[in-house]
């Protein structure tokens, strides 16, 4: 297991260095105009920058881009929790519900239906429903809505977002345990155990339940860049001011400091979600043991 | 996991007939696409046509929009922008996904696990925001290829671990113990892995990429007016659809109806990501 | 003196799977204490039978039929019962009987636990009880570990302990102990028929093979197609009087007597090991280098259990590992000075012959198979390679199949065959033979071993094998280099090696291919044979040295 963590610390290791070189990059984009050299001059001169933690002004607040990022961050991060939450409590039963036999194809079919909704689609949909369905007020500004139901106090009218974000990472969710029901529906041991005496509950929720956990954790770096996606999205159309909504911001006003660094911690949010994921979903879905 | 299920004979038929569903799906999009002048009553992006944001009906079976644009026709010329752009993109990202994993598995070890933690890095952008990285660097005139680029690093890592798992199979081992060569084992694996998932690669390209550049022209990086895609039209549609539903519902129905024949194409094996 | 007690009586089991009949009207009342051997091909109904026993009516098969467990009444075969006597169930370490994500003691305490209604700590200990009677089984600590961590004898240890802390009535064991090496087998077999004489409970042993058949003996049904063919004991069916079906059976029975004395052939040298020295894992130990020349049409096998280097001398021969020291030649060429290409040119004339699972890739078909070596070494034309592989497939008798059946929806028996047509057309200088007969059932084993005999006699290649057990070494071989910790234990052709072998090594792997009433002077069993030499003189009675002293 050390071993194991040693390993994965290293890919960590490098895939941080490797998005802090792309984030350095992006920021030096600018400069490429001016040539090939320029540009390389620029990214280690940018390199030296971000080392040093200094990533220059952002030019759509004129604050620095560290003040920008941690006003903004906290806003992203929240809906990034919410919506891990909601894709858990949607995701999983309906991942557990049509996860055996039958019921699988059944499920494959759905799944294909629901993931052809692109999330902005979904989005406005949800936006659709809620106002003329459920008559929520909706508050239009220059570039989009908020949406604050009457009867709720939940600053921002987080909830749409929040759903949107959780039924697209619902579909990432469910989707990494069918994959792992359909290894282990035809695997000879079940069977067996069951012959050796256990009941189907308990191989059910013995065994079985500690690999669909091991599946989801070994899936958290796809999981964590399906929700960032979908929360650049709902960003977007519920004009919400987090760090996806800065990164789109910048690169169409090219601020490309800004974008680099955002670029860096989205990069380093998925891969150490993907780090965490791993090594925590090692001891229960390795057939070799820690020692 | 290769496309060969370990399904039962029932299996393998619902595989078999979703798949014919999508292909079929995609060929009568295409021939729409091809006669979208014939079918279309009005030309692209032609206002006035009639009255301004008119539900549907007989006159006007899915509406008009704000400009007194004919949704149908409207629709007809959004989904043959966003196809005749998503095809180049979909090819872009087989070449420098699926076909580039594969082939980069085989190489020399450093340098294929130089590649994969390429790949990693970039897969471990959301794929959206590295779509609007790309066209914000190039022009949105490479919107298809911005697209297809972002949709590349997954796949070039899912076909990479495939791949390099085959070539190191104990099978491999026992053919290289008599004498097989590498580019004999290198035909086995483009007849039965590649060949055989490579239609299904293609489609899944193919949806991927069709939601990536929806979502840039809806973020407004993506075509500019008169050429209207599906993403853009959704996008304008947005101060008025919630009291003139039709003209969001349509384009966005065109638009789920194309991707989701190209994820049944791409058939319903639970090992590869929808 | 009382009678022994009623444990089982079936009376006209039937069993549908897929609307077919699996099982047909099967009857067997079994006492306390008595051992009952089913013998079958794959598709005899014993699987079905033992699913029934064991699921007591949960396994979703359309059952007819009554089945009574212990002094119960007789119930319906098809309906859920609890039986009112404990069942333990004991499975084979190659067919994954446990989940290999969870550690194999939290799994087995589990199923002793629930068998007898007690905490997890009671079984345990009940399991850790189990292991300590039996010197050869792994410690509890050890089980920590998953089951892939575990060599499959450690595991079919562990299983028998856990079976056998349930204290059960009935014992249904489902070839459990085939593919294992002789001597771990047996070492098995010994210790269940132990338990069971000391214990009283009932054993019924679907075997695959006849060796732990011939070891356990018993009262044995002969099965076929779902329908009993005889019934009878096990040495009056195995000395011949019996069915015709079950005489070509009981063809797989060891036989180690030694074999008609071939003729020293001058053919060309194939192989020559000049003072080779294996790769050892802690390198600390000297070795002593092998030498030794294999000629075209001759046969060696390298006979040793797992650990005793006989797969890391191939690897080094034929220039997969790199050589310590030696020189090896393949066909006359010294593959040291050869590139990786001309070496992999070399090779070409070699041909494996692997009782492994993962020998043949799964994504293939059956003729691309049998095609691959002719297209991607000779390239023939389409037409020329149809009939070579036409030919070879006729000549295993695989030709009836479907050319694009997968070889991955082929069972064991299929694959085996495949890679015997795969040998026939690559012309072979070499043949490789690994554990041909693994997890093979009797028939099978006899019709493989039909087919290396006649595979030898027709192309004429070397035959290099690789094996634990002497039974195969005997069919195939003629001269025996014996194994042990990577070391050369004893050599000599097979005849001289099976009469007075000289090693301990040796007489333990003899005695362990079989037990010894099997080679009385009464019992006599055809064997496959490669054609004996005119003139040479006739077979001599064997008896085995077994356990120290001669029968």
């Amino acid at each position: 297991m050390l071993r194991f963590i040693a390993y994965e610390g290293g890919r960590l290791v490098l895939g941080l260095v490797g998005a802090a070189f792309l984030a350095a990059a992006v920021a030096s984009a600018g400069h490429l105009r001016d040539g090939v050299f320029p540009f390389f001059v620029a990214w280690g001169e940018r390199i030296g920058a971000f080392a040093a933690l200094r990533f220059g002004d952002c030019a759509i607040s004129g604050s620095p881009i560290l003040t920008e990022l941690s006003n903004r961050l906290p806003v992203t991060g929240e809906l990034v929790v919410q919506g891990a939450v909601a894709a858990l409590l949607i995701g999983v039963p309906v991942g557990f519900a049509f996860a055996f036999d039958g019921a699988r194809r059944v499920a494959a079919l759905l799944v294909r239906l629901f993931s052809a909704v692109p999330t902005f689609c979904l989005a406005l949909a949800l936006s659709y429903l809620a106002t003329n369905q459920l008559h929520w007020h909706a508050q239009h500004d220059a570039e989009g809505w908020l949406y604050a139901p009457r009867f709720l106090l939940q600053p921002g009218g987080a909830l749409l977002p929040v759903l949107t974000i959780g039924l697209a990472g619902a579909a990432a969710i469910q989707a990494a345990l069918r994959r792992v029901a359909e290894n282990i529906a035809e695997a000879p041991w079940r069977n067996q155990m069951r012959r050796m005496g256990l009941s189907r509950w308990e191989i059910e929720w013995n065994l079985c339940l500690p690999l669909f956990l091991g599946a989801l954790l070994a899936h958290l770096g796809e999981l964590a860049v399906a929700l960032l996606s979908a929360t650049a999205v709902a960003e977007w159309v519920f004009s919400l001011p987090g760090a996806a909504d800065l990164f789109v911001k910048s690169i169409a006003l090219q601020d490309w400091s800004a974008a680099g660094a955002v670029l860096f911690v989205f990069a380093g949010l998925t891969l150490a979600a993907a780090f965490a994921g791993r090594c925590t979903a090692q001891p229960l879905t390795s057939p070799f043991s820690l020692s | 996991m290769s496309a060969i299920g370990t399904g039962g004979i029932a299996d393998s038929r619902v595989q078999d007939i979703c798949r014919a569903i999508g292909w079929i799906g995609l060929g009568l999009v295409a021939v729409t696409v091809s006669l979208s002048d014939l079918l279309a009553a009005a030309p692209a992006d032609a206002t006035g046509i009639g009255p301004l944001l008119s539900p549907p009906s007989t006159a006007f079976q899915l509406g008009t929009d704000i400009l007194g644009r004919d949704m149908l026709s409207e629709t007809l010329h959004g989904l043959t922008a966003t196809v005749r752009t998503a095809l180049p993109a979909s090819i872009i990202a087989l070449s420098f996904g699926a076909l580039a994993g594969f082939s980069a598995a085989r190489m020399p070890a450093p340098l294929a696990f130089g590649l994969r933690w390429l790949a990693d890095i970039f897969a471990a952008l959301p794929t959206l925001l590295l779509a609007v990285l790309i066209v914000g660097l190039t022009a949105r005139s490479w919107l298809g290829v911005a697209a297809g680029l972002a949709a590349t690093p997954y796949g070039f890592v899912h076909a990479f671990d495939r791949a390099r798992r085959d070539a190191y199979a104990a099978h491999a081992e026992y053919a290289r113990a008599t004498g097989l060569s590498r580019t004999a084992l290198l035909r086995r694996d483009l007849v039965y892995e590649f060949r055989a998932v490579l239609s299904a690669s293609a489609a899944r390209a193919l949806a991927s990429v069709t939601i990536i550049l929806s979502t840039l022209s809806f973020f407004g990086f993506g075509a500019e007016p008169p050429q209207r895609d599906l993403g853009l039209m959704i996008a304008a549609s947005r101060p008025y659809f919630l009291h003139a539903w039709w003209t969001a519902a349509y384009p966005a129905l065109a638009l789920m109806t194309f991707i989701l024949f190209a994820r049944l194409a791409a058939g319903l094996e639970e090992s590869e990501p929808p | 003196m009382n009678a022994p007690r009623r444990i089982l009586e079936i009376r006209d089991l039937s069993v549908a799977r897929g609307g077919k009949a699996a099982l047909d009207s099967f009857s067997l009342a079994l006492d306390a204490g008595e051992t009952v051997l089913l013998l079958g091909e794959a598709d005899s109904g014993k699987d079905e039978l033992l699913e029934v026993l064991c699921r007591a009516g949960e396994s979703g098969y359309a059952a007819g039929g009554t089945i009574a467990f212990g002094d119960g009444t007789a119930m319906p075969a098809g309906r859920r019962t609890v039986p009112p006597l404990r069942i333990a169930y004991l499975g084979n370490p190659f067919l994954a009987p446990l989940n290999p994500y969870a550690s194999t003691v939290s799994q087995l305490a589990r199923i002793v636990a629930q068998k007898q209604v007690a905490p997890a700590s009671t079984g345990r200990e009940e399991l850790r009880a189990a292991l300590d009677r039996f010197a050869a089984a792994p410690s509890l600590a050890s089980l920590a570990r998953k089951p892939r961590e575990l060599r499959a004898a450690q595991l079919a240890w562990a299983l028998l302990a856990c079976a056998l802390a349930q204290r059960p009535d009935l014992l249904i064991a489902d070839q459990s102990f085939a593919g294992l090496d002789p001597t771990a087998s047996q070492a098995l077999a010994e210790a269940l028929a132990e338990e069971q004489k000391h214990e009283g409970f009932a054993l019924i042993y679907a075997a695959q093979g006849l060796l732990t058949a011939a070891r356990l003996r018993g009262r044995t049904i002969v099965m076929r197609r779902g329908k009993v063919v005889e019934e009878g004991d096990f040495e009056k069916l195995a000395a011949g009087q019996c069915h015709a079906y079950t005489r070509t059976l009981f063809q797989a029975l060891p036989c180690l007597s030694p074999p008609s004395a071939r003729g020293a052939a001058r053919a060309e040298p194939v192989l020559q090991v000049q003072g080779l020295v294996v790769q050892s894992r802690n390198r600390r130990d000297a070795r002593d280098g092998i030498t030794f020349e294999l000629r075209r049409s001759a046969s060696l096998a390298l006979v040793g259990e797992e650990g005793s280097g006989r797969h890391a001398l191939v690897q080094a021969m034929i220039g997969l590992s790199p050589l310590r020291s030696g020189r090896v030649a393949l066909d006359q060429v010294d593959i040291s000075l050869l590139s990786p290409r001309m070496a992999s040119r070399l090779r070409r004339r070699i041909a494996f012959i692997a009782g492994a699972e993962e020998a043949l890739d799964p994504r293939m078909t059956l003729w691309d198979v049998v095609d691959e070596p002719l297209r991607a070494h000779l390239r023939l034309p389409r037409a020329v390679v149809a009939g070579h592989r036409e030919n070879a497939l006729k000549r295993v008798g695989l030709f009836s199949h479907e050319g694009r059946t997968r070889v991955g929806a082929l069972c064991a028996f299929d694959k085996r065959r495949l890679q015997v047509a795969r040998a026939i057309v690559s012309a072979p200088i070499l043949v490789i033979i690994d554990e041909p007969l693994r997890g093979l059932d009797a028939m099978a084993q006899t019709i493989m071993l039909e087919l290396l005999v006649e595979l030898r006699k027709q192309e004429g290649p070397a035959f290099l094998i690789v094996t634990a057990d002497f039974r195969v070494a005997r069919a195939l071989a003629d001269d025996v280099m014996v194994l042990k910790d990577r070391k050369l234990v004893e050599r000599g052709s097979a005849a001289q090696i099976l009469r007075a072998p000289k090693d301990a090594e040796t007489r333990r792997l003899l005695s362990a291919a079989g037990p010894g009433w099997l080679y009385l002077p009464s019992f006599r069993a055809p064997q496959p044979d490669a054609a004996a030499v005119p003139g040479a003189p006739a077979e001599t009675t064997f008896l085995p040295f077994q356990a120290g002293k001669m029968l």
